[in-house]
């Protein structure tokens, strides 16, 4: 017989006990469900880190000093020298007061220089950037985070409005839109100009940020820039922690690796809901060739031979899972879609997801359907016509 | 003879129940010729079911030699004898033994499909064979739809359909009442004048009475072989 008519026989099975293949089904609807689903849910939350880790500008190096004078502008300047440089900026930062006529709150003061608003590129909400142009002219200017905004209770007709910060008078230029980062939602932005008479002492920078060409030239810029400093300072054993630097490429490497581990785990358990559905399959199949004894010895006497037996009870076992395969595909992704609004991350359909759930459910149907398949293959005609 | 389509010769099949070996058919030897009506004639135990399973290639002897067509069925593998039986045999059996959730023609295209055929040639053999035993008006009635009677000349359609050597037909009126019986004996006596072979078993004197050879079993030997009508 072609093949076509054996799927045909297992289809019209199928379709004269829709109720047993129906629940047969549900243990590989629910498996592949669940493994789309959590498969969304884990690529929706890395999706997440990520674009926060980006906001903190990719290809960067972050060179903190682990002392008030341990890194000054000149060295700033040396970094910037170095092969592969296309951005770079420092910051001084440290704690201070900000207050309007009305309210006083505490707030993080950063002094950046002119390339950092270009360099990180916040959106804003209200107002403008402490613009790269008219830098020099800003060292009276003042740039709120957008949480720094909203425990000072600012209002959108105070742009331009003097506000004080460690007492002193600054023009309200800007509010930065909600930023995704670690705590920079708090920062009131100064010129560096600005930053030096408000509190930090010349030279000395809290951070230099070196950005490099291409992601691939971070690593080698890190190297050259540790040898840059040790060299400034005489430095020679690797305890002297005068700085540390921190590579965004290596911070994101280990946080995928994080979500990564993450996600197979919770495919694995979602893995085991399918294989439970397989075994489901495989105990119906069983009871069918039982229940068809009879049938089987027919179809051998009418001529049918074990090949023909095995392929379509196989058939059956594939079309049942594949079939679930398929329905759970759908849910699952129609969860998905719901997590992604409730999560507020962006929902799409990956082509990778498509192809693992119905191959996963083909698999499922292959092993667990084999067996049944081979013992049915296996009767012989004259018991199984005999058989009551 | 000039052209046996059933050649038994010193044919023994013995079974293994437990430890103990029953002989079901102790030393046999019978030919059939093409175009003969023989019933197989013999009460329960007589060796009448392994004769017919050796017979419709379903099971080999343990010693001796059967021949269906010419062709030795203790040297054939599953697959080859699977082959043979499509080619060489058509069985009716008691229960009619349609398939479930197929219709009439359905059932009757089986054994063509099983062979290869394409399904379009298939259906259009089943039609014919179908109307041809009266039954071109139910072509696609599954078996709740059909009668006893009916459902033995899907039966009998489906056995014809691939024109085997042999017709084997196992207590085929044994689920009827006696006059739809009859009229099943009627068409195999007709199908035969056709030129079919027809081999009935039967545990029916009266029955086997409507065929002009009639081998007697019992104990697992031929205890007579008539032929003429009574």
């Amino acid at each position: 017989m072609r093949l076509l008519g054996t799927a045909r026989l297992a289809l019209n099975r199928i379709w004269a006990t829709k109720v047993r293949s129906l629940l047969t089904m549900l243990g590989v609807v629910i498996g592949v469900a669940a493994i789309v689903a959590l498969t969304s849910i884990v690529d929706g939350a890395s999706q997440g880190i990520n674009k926060s880790l980006a906001t903190l500008g990719t290809n960067q190096l972050n060179i903190t000093a682990m002392a008030p004078d341990a890194l000054t502008e000149q060295d700033a300047q040396a970094l910037a020298g170095l092969e592969g440089v296309s951005v770079m900026f420092v910051q001084a930062q440290n704690e201070g007061t900000i207050a309007t006529q009305d309210k006083r709150v505490n707030a993080r003061l950063v002094g950046v220089s002119s390339q950092y608003f270009a360099a990180v590129k916040p959106e804003i909400a209200l107002g403008a950037y402490l613009s790269d142009s008219k830098f020099a002219a800003s060292a009276k200017d003042v740039v709120f985070g957008a949480d720094a905004a909203n425990d000072l209770g600012l209002t959108s007709d105070m742009l331009g409005q003097t506000v004080k910060l460690n007492g002193q008078d600054f023009r309200l230029v800007g509010v930065l839109d909600d930023q995704a980062g670690f705590g920079t939602n708090g920062r009131v932005y100064v010129t560096l100009d600005a930053a030096r008479k408000l509190f930090s002492q010349y030279p000395y920078v809290s951070s230099i940020v070196v950005q490099a060409d291409t992601p691939e030239a971070v690593d080698a810029l890190q190297v050259a820039s540790d040898r840059l400093l040790r060299d400034r300072y005489g430095l020679n054993a690797e305890t002297d922690a005068r700085y540390t630097i921190t590579n965004q490429a290596s911070l994101i490497a280990a946080v995928s690796s994080i979500t990564d581990t993450l996600g197979l785990l919770l495919t694995g358990i979602a893995g085991i809901s399918l294989i439970v559905g397989g075994i489901g399959i495989m105990n119906i199949m069983l009871v069918s060739v039982r229940e068809r004894t009879r049938e089987i010895g027919v179809r051998r006497a009418i001529g049918a031979k074990q090949s023909n037996i095995l392929t379509q009870f196989l058939i059956e076992a594939i079309v049942l899972s594949l079939a679930g395969g398929v329905v759970g595909l759908i849910l699952g992704q129609i969860a998905a879609f719901f997590l992604a609004i409730i999560g507020d991350w962006v929902f799409s359909i990956q082509l990778e997801t498509v192809l693992l759930a119905l191959g996963f459910s083909l698999v499922v149907g292959v092993v667990f359907g084999v067996w049944p398949a081979r013992t049915a293959a296996k009767l012989e005609p004259i018991d199984a016509l005999r058989f009551e | 003879m000039a052209n046996p389509v059933v050649e038994l010769e010193n044919v023994r099949r013995e079974y293994l129940v437990g430890d103990q070996v029953t002989v079901a058919l102790d030393g046999i030897d019978l030919l059939i010729e093409h175009g003969e009506f023989v019933a197989i004639v013999g009460p329960s135990g007589s060796g009448k079911s392994t004769m017919m399973n050796l017979i419709g290639c379903l099971d080999r002897p343990s010693s001796g030699v059967v021949k269906i067509a010419s062709d030795p069925t203790s040297e054939l593998n599953d697959n080859q004898l699977t082959s043979l039986r499509s080619k060489a045999i058509g069985f009716v059996f008691q229960q009619f033994q349609l398939l479930p959730n197929t219709t009439a023609i359905e059932n009757v295209m089986a054994p063509l499909l099983y062979q290869g055929i394409s399904s379009k040639q298939a259906k259009q053999s089943a039609t014919e064979m179908l109307t041809r035993l009266g039954l071109g008006e139910r072509l696609n009635f599954d078996r709740n739809r059909l009668s006893g009677g009916q459902q033995q000349r899907v039966a009998i359609a489906r056995a014809l359909v691939t024109s085997p050597d042999i017709v084997l037909a196992d207590e085929p009126t044994g689920a009827l009442d006696s006059k739809t019986g009859a009229q099943v004996i009627d068409l195999l006596k007709e199908l035969n004048q056709e030129g079919r072979t027809i081999i009935l078993i039967t545990h029916d004197l009266d029955i086997a009475a409507s065929a002009p050879r009639r081998v007697f079993l019992r104990d697992g030997r031929i205890e007579r072989d008539e032929r003429g009508s009574k």
